[in-house]
């Protein structure tokens, strides 16, 4: 059942404006992502993934004030959404429930 | 100092970006730039620029069907306007699509006429390399340009130039009798060819082998639709045909009908080699066959016709010497020649009308005159319909100053306006297309062609049809359009700008309507004079009461009995045998001369007929002097001539006189003929030409049989007549014709072409008219307050009626002033083309203006009248 569809950047670009809270705007979530995970992101890809997860309604947009710094335009800053919300819980569960099934040995074989 | 990101690369983002992320992108971008720039401004800006070519991705291209889903909107809207518009004004809208559709019918009929007569010949796969050899000969006092050469003219190119690829001749042979069951069935479309005509015309041939097809004696080639006729199917190689009730003709091929745009109609051929004078060598004389010649691709028809000349003179060189006794440079040198000259195949049907033609051609006059017609009144609607959009600004000019004023631009209101006039322009052709499918059993009538729907279905004509309508649409919409798109809102709305009463621009249009219009009421008129001058003319000959019977030959040794039985019906006054009558082509021309010793320079040509004792007072001819024939063997060497021929003669009293002929004769070759009467001038061929020098001859000739009836009761004596008939020859059909109907036939191009410029003229004035009354209805709209006002200080009807015409009545004097010298000068043209016309009279003209002047006076004063008489109480209540 695909209840909740999340890409894994996707997904990274939705904690990183949750992290972000009321700062969340398009540059300053593109920082955060490559000074906390240490990656390389490009511009178009990053508002790509703002503009899908927009259009899945997880995240909604507000214009702020026009800056100097950006010769009069105004931010756009994200917020999530509470559909968005439930998105990662699930997707967070997700992961949970296959970590928690995940035989000890598994794992341990693999690492011995 | 502050650097900014690159405008190039900021523009193309903005082009292709969706404005709803524009915004922050751009921000984001700029940002980024800002920092970077610190470090290097260059770095930055190519980051930047970089940066823009990967945001060039689908999810922010700006989204094309996004932005037609709002033009779309756009044009629904301006459809429903428009329809809204149209229907608002039931009237308006009537006058322009009713208008408009008339418009666009006939020039689609007369586009069917125009494109029908110039693709003649144009399905001959080498069409554009077949050339006529037409000769040009100056003989004496005898200068002829005919269409046909002698016997073996094209044979001897064939063989003379490499440039000659094949050749091939026709001949009309006339008609005969082909036997179906117990009856015979008059084929009147035969032709004698040679066996090359299937290498030189495009004839699709169904059955039998072309190649052999017309080699073999007494072979016969048939059209399918007489195939069809005989045996009910095409597949008849080898079967016989009983021809003229004694002889057989094997069919050897049947070949596809041959297409209505040929200059030639025929249905059936039958081999040259059979006529033993097609073979003959000779070179001076025996000018019937039409020689058609098949160049190779790229050779010169006009170094051919230099060579085709030498090769002429070469060949005439030996038959000057034995028949007149000269050399060719003797002959020359007194102003006489033999000339060869080549008409294009295609040129035929328009370009040439020479004795010898196969058929009776068309006349590129008349497609001339024809287009012009059609430009004309499509140009006549079109105006119509600019008149009333501009007249009707004054309405539309509020609309316009409120659209603009809610944030209308200039090219959202012409789009409004074109899409009304496409609207209207659409609806009139579909119209038009219904109309044309109506008329088109009646044009076919008037042209004598045969039209079907069928020409809607090719992807031209509908490409054509919506070209038209764009293009008309475009013209017709363009003024209003860019006329009212062009008000200033605040003028408008403040009620300072809009309709003015002065329109030159409308007034211009309108006096070149009526220009047009007149201009082809005098035409018609002139022509109509023409045609009935013609039809009422003293031809020297009465047609009235006379019946043609055909087929005579066929009756043998009955002949005498049936003659005498006729004379014994009640109603029969009179009747002659002979086939040579002025309502037919029988014709046959001889060279006479005045002295035995037959010097070539006196020699006449004379048209001669062998004719009987009975055929003037049948034909109603005077002999002016001298007598008729007498029967018997005593006048078998009496000849008659006309007014004419004896005026070409130049003697006193012709009568004293002698003429002298060559005959086929080895023992006795100079005929010498004593002329014993002068018959009054009469028309035998079309009134364009001259009356020519003609000669009766005493003899018997079965080409027909002509009854003079003196009966109120024309069927009776027919049925009696068919009734001798039957009992003498069964087995022979009984045709006949009646010899007015003949004439008419004569005249049929010139009457076809006068009552479609008839209907065409009156069409015409009637979209003209179409279109003063709507302007007339509108001015009077316009000014009704005035003339309540008037009308309560005491104006007359009368006077208001004037006031309101004045202005239009204006324009039509102007019109009148134009057309007339234009008139003048092309009626002058056309009646050129006849030796006997009737002279330009001056009250044709005015009649033509006075006409114009009557309908468009008839057309104001309904509306004048209308709003003259009504009740001022009613105009001046309102407001």
């Amino acid at each position: 059942m695909k209840k909740y569809q999340l890409g894994e950047f996707e997904e990274i670009v939705m904690l990183t404006i949750a992290i972000l809270y009321k700062e969340a705007y398009g540059l300053a979530i593109k920082n955060e992502i490559e000074s906390r995970l240490k990656r390389n992101v490009s511009m178009g890809a990053m508002h790509t993934a703002l503009v899908r997860l927009e259009d899945k309604g997880y995240i909604r947009s507000h214009d702020g004030e026009p800056t100097e710094e950006r010769m009069g335009r105004p931010k756009k800053y994200f917020q999530i959404t509470a559909l968005g919300k439930k998105a990662m819980e699930y997707s967070r569960e997700t992961r949970n429930a296959l970590w928690g099934a995940i035989p000890d040995v598994s794992l341990n074989v693999k690492f011995s | 100092m502050k650097i900014n990101p690159p405008q190039r690369a900021l523009q193309f983002l903005r082009w292709f970006c969706r404005e709803d992320y524009l915004e922050e992108i751009e921000g984001d971008l700029i940002e980024v730039f800002e920092i970077e720039v610190q470090q290097s401004s260059k770095r930055a800006k190519w980051k930047f620029a970089w940066s823009v070519i990967k945001y060039f991705r689908p999810e922010f291209i700006k989204s094309f069907k996004h932005k037609e889903y709002n033009a779309y909107g756009m044009y629904k809207s301006y459809f429903k306007i428009g329809w809204r518009n149209l229907a608002k004004n039931k009237g308006y809208s009537l006058i322009n699509i009713g208008g408009l559709a008339i418009g666009l019918a006939a020039c689609m009929l007369i586009g069917l006429y125009v494109h029908h007569e110039l693709s003649y010949d144009q399905f001959n796969e080498k069409a554009d390399r077949i050339y006529r050899a037409d000769m040009e000969i100056k003989f004496g006092d005898n200068h002829m340009n005919i269409a046909v050469t002698n016997p073996t003219f094209g044979e001897t190119a064939l063989s003379d130039f490499a440039q000659i690829e094949q050749t091939t001749r026709l001949r009309f042979y006339g008609g005969f009798l082909v036997k179906k069951g117990d009856v015979n069935i008059r084929e009147g479309n035969v032709a004698w060819a040679d066996s090359t005509l299937f290498d030189v015309f495009t004839l699709p041939v169904i059955a039998g082998n072309p190649k052999t097809a017309l080699t073999e004696p007494n072979s016969i080639v048939l059209t399918e639709s007489v195939a069809r006729k005989y045996f009910d199917k095409t597949d008849v190689v080898g079967q016989t045909l009983t021809i003229n009730n004694t002889e057989t003709r094997k069919i050897t091929a049947v070949i596809k009908d041959i297409p209505s745009n040929a200059h030639f109609h025929f249905t059936s051929f039958i081999p040259n080699i059979e006529d033993k004078s097609a073979s003959q060598d000779i070179w001076a004389g025996y000018q019937n066959w039409n020689t058609y010649l098949l160049l190779k691709p790229g050779v010169d028809p006009n170094t051919m016709t230099t060579e085709l000349n030498r090769m002429l003179d070469r060949h005439l060189e030996p038959d000057l010497k034995k028949f007149v006794n000269k050399s060719l440079a003797e002959f020359n040198n007194q102003g006489d020649f033999f000339k060869v000259s080549l008409t294009k195949l295609t040129d035929i049907h328009l370009h040439s009308d020479k004795p010898g033609e196969l058929y009776a051609n068309g006349n590129m006059e008349y497609i001339y005159i024809f287009s012009v017609i059609a430009v004309f009144i499509l140009f006549i609607a079109i105006i119509n319909f600019m008149n009333l959009a501009t007249a009707r600004s004054a309405n539309r000019a509020r609309e316009v100053g409120v659209r603009k004023v809610m944030g209308s631009l200039r090219h959202n209101l012409i789009h409004q306006f074109l899409t009304e006039s496409f609207l209207t322009c659409l609806f009139a052709m579909l119209l038009s297309v219904g109309i044309t499918y109506l008329s088109l059993p009646l044009f076919n009538e008037l042209t004598g062609k045969s039209f079907d729907f069928s020409f809607l279905g090719s992807g031209s004509v509908i490409f054509l049809m919506i070209g038209l309508t764009l293009v008309v649409g475009l013209l017709s919409g363009s003024y209003p359009a860019f006329y009212l798109s062009a008000f200033q809102p605040v003028a408008v709305l403040r009620g300072s700008k809009g309709y003015s009463k002065k329109s030159v621009f409308r007034n211009t249009l309108v006096a070149f309507q009526f220009s047009a219009s007149i201009l082809l009421i005098a035409g018609t008129l002139i022509v109509f004079l023409q045609m009935e001058y013609i039809r009422s003319k003293d031809l020297g000959y009465s047609r009235a009461q006379k019946l043609i019977i055909n087929n005579i030959d066929q009756l043998g040794q009955q002949l005498e009995p049936f003659k005498n039985n006729l004379t014994q019906v009640a109603g029969v006054e009179g009747l002659s045998v002979t086939g040579f009558l002025p309502v037919n082509f029988n014709r046959s021309v001889n060279a006479f001369f005045p002295s035995p010793t037959m010097d070539i320079n006196t020699a006449i040509s004379i048209q001669s007929w062998i004719v009987d004792e009975n055929y003037l007072p049948t034909m109603d001819m005077k002999v002016v002097a001298g007598r008729n024939f007498h029967k018997g063997k005593a006048d078998t060497l009496s000849i008659i001539l006309n007014e004419a021929a004896a005026k070409f003669l130049g003697w006193g009293d012709v009568l004293e006189h002698k003429l002298y002929r060559l005959t086929e004769k080895e023992t006795s070759p100079i005929a010498e003929y004593n002329v014993i009467g002068i018959v009054k001038d009469f028309h035998f061929s079309s009134l364009r030409e001259q009356v020519k020098p003609l000669a009766f001859l005493y003899g018997e000739d079965r080409g027909g049989l002509t009854v003079k009836v003196n009966s109120t009761d024309m069927a009776s004596v027919i049925n009696n007549i068919e009734a001798q008939w039957k009992s003498i020859s069964p087995g022979f059909p009984f045709e006949y014709s009646f010899m007015d109907q003949d004439f008419e036939n004569l005249y049929k191009s010139e009457r076809q072409i006068g009552n479609l410029i008839t209907i065409f003229a009156s069409l015409s004035i009637f979209i003209s008219c179409l279109g003063l009354f709507g302007l007339a209805t509108y001015v009077t709209e316009q000014r009704t307050k005035e003339i309540g006002i008037r009308k309560v200080l005491g104006a007359s009807v009368a006077g208001i009626t004037t006031l309101l015409s004045k202005d239009f009545l204006k324009i039509v004097l102007i019109a009148i002033v134009i057309a007339t010298p234009v008139a003048y000068y092309l009626t002058y043209q056309w009646l050129q083309g006849f030796v006997y016309r009737i002279s330009l009279q001056w009250w044709v003209f005015v009649g033509a203006g006075l006409i114009a002047l009557g309908i468009a006076l008839f057309t104001i004063s309904f509306q004048a009248i209308k709003a003259a008489l009504a009740n001022p109480v009613k105009s001046l209540r309102s407001e």
